[in-house]
């Protein structure tokens, strides 16, 4: 069962509509594009079409174009022709930005499964294939947060069809719809939702082992709460700390509207405080 | 059965991104693969498995996991390391194997995880392509190449590999230790947390479409007014991210070390205009 669900990650494509494709010459320079890899490792990143989004595409060299749901296609009002989708424009985050691009829009089985499942930690809307990928020479390391993109001069032939006799995926569709009836069955959805963390305002410094308040922001959830200038942050929610990073981390899933609890020591007093987290950041 | 479904279905949730700074001590240097596009738009490379091979393996980005056909598994005597076969061995999926060493051209990659199957798909590639390059016998994934500082240049036809020390975890494991722990529980939201103290407020309201967010107050004194930031600016990117929504921008923000300066561009008066701010440590 699980390879089944596993099987429905791999995004390998076989083969778009058919038609020729016409570019413009490529400019020489390197563009940062940030990604994430997902919870189902995909180099995930986002990308505007005609303007609207963002959407949330995956790298796939195993894919021979580029590819969005059916209905993504609509709502950007591509124009559908020979199997093809013509957009106006591209915009993919870091600045790059392609003119005219073709895609195909259909509803990928695996994107289809993963989302009924919120697999991937985030809804996917298409992928990035070959007639995108092929304009450009990209540098992929897992310790950056950006990927390098640079426009190469490559006249990328039109991806061939692949005749594949049973049609479709060989029986690989069924896991997208396998995924989603179970999905329904459970009566869970997934949930996409991002939050804002929760604002404390106070500024603080790491001086040899100790958490020290530099600045607390007037009228702030640390000011309310009753915290000062100089004080030592001994633990939060109960955990000691023994850097600034351990705070944030203790800190990191905490949304607006919640609250922290703080263990202070200021001059020889111990105190202990509640936070109540605020807006801003 | 119906236990099953239920734990698959609690399958959404969590952050499993692993990241290891570790670096090997040997210097690392950089491998040069040439590859095989073929007329689908797809690339194909030459594979080798504890030394033998080679097999023709397609290259894919988009797969998290790597596969090879029962054929190569039995070929290069894999099959019978074969762990956690599958009850109903659907798409003649054998299990999963730990290729001790994984060779894309002169590429080494030690303890590959893969999985042994028949897919459909390259079965179909295999076929459309036998003829003129041989066998197509699977998949190179995530496993492999996320241990590399990687370039793809389909102009050259060439890719690049500069072993990184990034400890790639596997899928697998991933999914189902999220699933297990979090039996039980809804799907929680994310939590988007800046890396930084940026003393400023957002603000987006439901119905506003239009690119960027407001700033609705910016604190004196802190990092974002010494940067120039004023009330009244619409923030459109924060270090090349896009921010369309208040989550989008913090989202941005959790990338921005304390201490660092980074761009921000702003709408200001209609006009573009690029600041630079440093967040501060603090939240």
């Amino acid at each position: 069962m699980k390879y089944l669900l596993l099987l429905g990650l791999i995004g390998l494509v076989l083969s778009p509509a058919k038609a020729e494709e016409k570019k413009d010459p490529p400019k020489a320079t390197t563009y940062d594009v940030p990604y994430r890899l997902t919870d189902t490792k995909h180099i995930h990143v986002r990308v505007k079409i005609n303007g609207k989004g963002p959407f949330n595409f995956i790298i796939d060299t195993g894919a021979p174009a580029l590819i969005m749901t059916e209905a993504i296609a609509k709502k950007v009002g591509g124009k559908t022709e020979d199997g093809w989708t013509t957009f106006d424009k591209l915009d993919i985050e870091g600045g790059l930005s392609i003119d005219k691009p073709r895609g195909v829009a259909v509803d990928m089985f695996q994107l289809k499964g993963m989302n009924s499942m919120g697999l991937a930690g985030v809804e996917l809307h298409g992928v990035l294939g070959y007639n995108v990928l092929a304009r450009f020479k990209i540098e992929y390391d897992f310790n950056e947060t950006k990927l390098k993109w640079t426009p190469v001069d490559f006249k990328a032939p039109d991806p061939m069809r692949i005749k594949d006799k049973n049609g479709g995926q060989g029986g690989l569709e069924m896991i997208g719809t396998l995924t989603q009836v179970m999905s329904m069955l459970g009566g869970l959805k997934p949930n996409f939702t991002v939050h804002p963390r929760g604002f404390i305002g106070a500024e603080l410094e790491s001086k040899s082992n100790e958490l020290i308040v530099k600045t607390v922001l007037a009228g702030s959830p640390a000011d309310k709460a009753g915290l000062k200038v100089g004080d030592r942050i001994e633990s939060a929610k109960g955990k000691s700390l023994s850097s600034s990073q351990d705070l944030l981390e203790a800190v990191k899933k905490l949304p607006e509207g919640t609250s922290l609890k703080l263990s202070i020591k200021r001059g020889e007093d111990t105190k202990d405080m509640t936070v109540e987290l605020g807006k801003g950041l | 059965m119906k236990k099953l479904l239920a734990t698959l279905l609690l399958l959404p949730l969590g952050v499993c991104f692993v990241r290891a700074d570790e670096k090997s001590l040997e210097k690392p240097k950089t491998q040069t693969v040439k590859f095989e596009l073929v007329p689908s738009g797809h690339f194909i490379v030459s594979v080798k498995l504890n030394g033998n091979g080679p097999y023709n393996l397609i290259f894919d980005t988009g797969a998290p996991t790597t596969l090879i056909t029962p054929r190569i598994a039995k070929d290069a005597k894999l099959a019978g390391d074969a762990k956690d076969k599958p009850l109903i061995p659907l798409f003649g999926m054998m299990g999963q194997v730990k290729v001790k060493e994984f060779s894309v051209g002169d590429v080494l990659a030690k303890d590959v995880g893969a999985m042994i199957m028949e897919h459909p798909t390259v079965k179909a590639f295999s076929q459309e392509y036998e003829k003129k390059y041989g066998s197509i016998d699977g998949i190179v994934g995530f496993p492999f190449f996320a241990q590399f500082k990687m370039t793809v240049d389909y102009s050259t036809k060439e890719m690049t590999f500069t072993p990184n020390g990034y400890k790639a975890s596997d899928v697998m494991q991933d999914l189902m230790q999220t699933m297990m722990s979090s039996m039980g529980s809804k799907p929680q939201p994310r939590v988007a947390a800046p890396a930084g103290l940026w003393g400023m407020e957002l603000a987006k309201s439901k119905d506003d479409e239009a690119d960027g967010v407001d700033v609705k107050a910016v604190i004196a004194g802190m990092s974002s007014d010494a940067g120039g930031l004023k009330t009244g600016d619409r923030i459109l990117t924060i270090d090349g991210r896009w921010t369309d929504s208040i989550a989008d921008a913090y989202t941005a923000t959790s990338y921005a070390k304390p201490g660092k300066p980074v761009a921000v561009v702003v709408k200001r008066d209609g006009k573009e205009v690029k600041l630079t701010i440093t967040p501060k440590l603090g939240l």
